[in-house]
């Protein structure tokens, strides 16, 4: 035996220290560059935008330990980060509005039933309602809320989960039920009926209640901090669960389930076990993204929003776990570019492209070029730089069978 | 001697076509056997149903002492109880070591949990390691498998069979692409193995399976013709016309 017995897991996996070191350098800079904390370097929109980008960056992780590693391509991931939305928006809204009445009864006492009411009415007035609906009962409190982030989110999937993975749905039929479920989702709450203000979604998600003083230049950088806390713990717990074993099985069902079966493996309870850890992690990304975004609807479950995430992840690319963080860096950044209208017009005399409309386009392309050419997406330029390329196979084969060495790797 | 595996009047059909028609069989503990049959005799469906992979219309299949009635069970399930398989082709994972292959195969709880807290014991690499060089890949352990020869995936998927340590082997053509030494090599090792398992072997190569010397049972059709010993079954003129003879 070569390798030694006894090994660490940081010792056996150098990439997630480099990639830690990398975060909190990254974190440390931001900071350093903020409003709030040092130079005013870097503006608290632009802070907010880079505190997102680190949760987008967790959900891709999630994408990757699902599709990457496991080989189911998910449709429907962002049903989880905006269900985790949803449920920490709703405290934030009932804690805001709460505030809101009481400042304005000006100390007047109020029984508790008129506090609720108006409550409702401050949240409901919107849609023309003003009874608070049954899903709202827990909202008045964090703890609450911040459990249900996880458990309506971890549900879910374990429902979904068990009835798609138990009838042995693969491919590309379980990617289309995915994109079933979100999209069920999403027209779900476009309804007013369904008690989350319908298409109008929950707004105001900036202001956290009880920290006004702080200002949003601070919290912008509290966020960043905590959006990047959890990409490094999520991160750690991604590779912990794809190294040694475990990770092996992943791989093996990902290449050939029903080989797996023979060896005694069983295969849906992982499929149900990897698809509802990732949705628990797309639903803490999303209790993370949406108060920084400021707004949530039902348009960011649609299942457009779960494709982009796939194409992120393809870019990055897929099987390795950085390569899915850079991907939804890389793709989210450039596309805040493109679509922001800081990128200049590119005049071609005839017709000039506006890049607001055609980034789109742009990203559509590259997905298919990165499909075609560069299966392992930007990662694949990392290994270029470290000089590690895959073999040429080339020249003739020095056995009869095939997988032999070649003619050139025998001389090297 | 009490039998290990118990098939009885299995019957199964595939779009009309009767695979399997009224089939029994059965093998003891520790026994060597060899099903011979010509194509489309229902070798492979008969594993199938033995491993959970095809269910069958109607029959009964009972394992072990308590007879435990396999067709309530699902593939990974019968696998954990004890039964193996090797399939025609090597099917090993090609994107992963030898020593990756082995220890995922080693017997070991199997649950997601487990697994994810499960490290590997010193004991545990050596004995990947042992299991390695048993079939000839010592010096192999960290290569990724998909590099390795056809002869040496083959031997690679042996290896993963004995390290599930299943009481019941079904090993479906392993001569299949192997040298004449390898498979002189491979008579020894599932002679041997038979002394403490079940095994048996489906083959097409007359003389791979007169060197197992062992009982061999017949099937056609679906059905089983003869059963006995090589001699013995060579000697049916019915085993004549169906297979031998043409």
């Amino acid at each position: 035996m070569t390798q030694p017995m006894t090994q660490g897991f940081l010792s056996k996996n150098p990439s997630v220290l480099i990639f830690l070191g990398l975060l909190a350098l990254f974190t440390l800079t931001v900071t350093v560059l903020s409003n709030a904390y040092g130079l005013d370097l870097v503006s608290t929109s632009m802070v907010k935008t880079l505190g997102k980008t680190l949760c987008l960056c967790l959900i891709a992780l999630a994408m990757d330990l699902v599709w990457g590693y496991m080989g189911i391509l998910s449709l429907g991931h962002f049903a989880f980060f905006g269900l985790g939305g949803y449920m920490i928006g709703m405290w934030l809204m009932v804690a805001r509005s709460r505030d809101i009445v009481l400042a304005s009864a000006n100390g007047l006492p109020m029984t508790p039933q008129e506090l609720n009411d108006a409550i409702a009415a401050q949240i409901f007035g919107v849609v023309g309602a003003s009874e608070m609906p049954a899903i709202w009962a827990l909202a008045g409190s964090l703890p609450a809320q911040l459990a249900l982030v996880v458990l309506v989110p971890g549900l879910l999937a374990l429902g979904f989960g068990w009835l798609a993975f138990r009838s042995r749905v693969t491919g590309v039929y379980l990617s289309i039920l995915t994109q079933a479920m979100t999209l069920a989702l999403a027209l779900y709450l476009y309804q007013n009926d369904s008690g989350l203000r319908g298409n109008n979604g929950l707004s105001g998600l900036q202001n956290i209640p009880g920290l006004d003083w702080a200002g949003q230049d601070r919290l912008s950088v509290w966020f960043l901090w905590a959006s990047a806390l959890a990409l490094g713990l999520g991160y750690l717990a991604c590779a912990f669960t794809v190294s040694g074993k475990f990770g092996s099985v992943m791989r093996a069902i990902r290449d050939d389930e029903a080989r797996v079966r023979f060896l005694g493996y069983p295969v849906e309870g992982y499929k149900l076990f990897v698809f509802t850890l990732t949705a628990l992690i797309a639903a803490v990304a999303g209790a993370l993204y949406y108060p920084q975004a400021g707004i949530i609807n039902p348009a960011e479950v649609a299942p457009i929003a779960s494709i982009y995430l796939a194409v992120w992840v393809a870019i990055g690319g897929r099987g390795r776990l950085w390569g899915a963080v850079i991907g939804a860096a890389f793709v989210s950044i450039v596309s805040t570019w493109f679509t922001g209208g800081r990128a200049p017009d590119l005049p071609l005399g005839f017709y000039t492209v506006k890049w607001v409309d055609w980034w789109q386009v742009l990203l559509g392309l590259s997905f298919v070029l990165v499909t075609l050419f560069a299966p392992k997406g930007l990662s694949g330029l990392v290994d270029g730089l470290a000089g590690l390329r895959p073999p040429q196979r080339r020249g003739a084969a020095l056995g009869p069978d095939e997988g032999a060495l070649l003619e050139k790797e025998a001389r090297e | 001697m009490r039998e290990l595996l118990e098939v009885s009047g299995i019957s199964v059909s595939f779009d009309g076509f009767r695979a399997i028609n009224n089939l029994s069989f059965s093998i003891g503990p520790a026994e060597l056997r060899a099903v011979i049959g010509p194509n489309g005799a229902g070798k492979t469906t008969f594993m199938d149903i033995v491993t959970g992979k095809t269910r069958p219309d109607e029959g009964r299949v009972l394992w072990g002492e308590r007879s435990i009635d396999l067709l309530k069970l699902d593939e990974a399930q019968i696998a954990r109880q004890g039964v193996g398989r090797k399939f025609q082709r090597p099917t090993v994972f090609e994107d992963q070591t030898v020593a990756e292959n082995l220890m995922m195969a080693l017997k070991a709880p199997r649950s997601p949990w487990r697994v994810l807290v499960w490290t590997p014991k010193a004991a545990d690499h050596a004995r990947v390691a042992a299991l390695a060089a048993q079939v000839g890949l010592g010096e192999a352990l960290s290569r990724k498998s998909g590099e390795l020869s056809h002869g040496q995936k083959q031997w690679l998927e042996i290896g993963m069979l004995l390290a599930q340590e299943p009481r019941l082997l079904l090993v479906d053509e392993p001569a299949a692409g192997m040298t004449l030494a390898e498979r002189e090599q491979t008579t020894a090792l599932l002679v041997e193995l038979a002394k403490t398992h079940a095994v048996v072997v489906v083959e097409h190569d007359m003389d791979f399976v007169r060197r197992l010397n062992c009982k061999v049972t017949v099937l056609h059709e679906g059905a089983v013709l003869a059963e006995g010993s090589l001699d013995h079954v060579t000697a049916n003129q019915q085993v004549i016309d169906v297979y031998l003879g043409r």
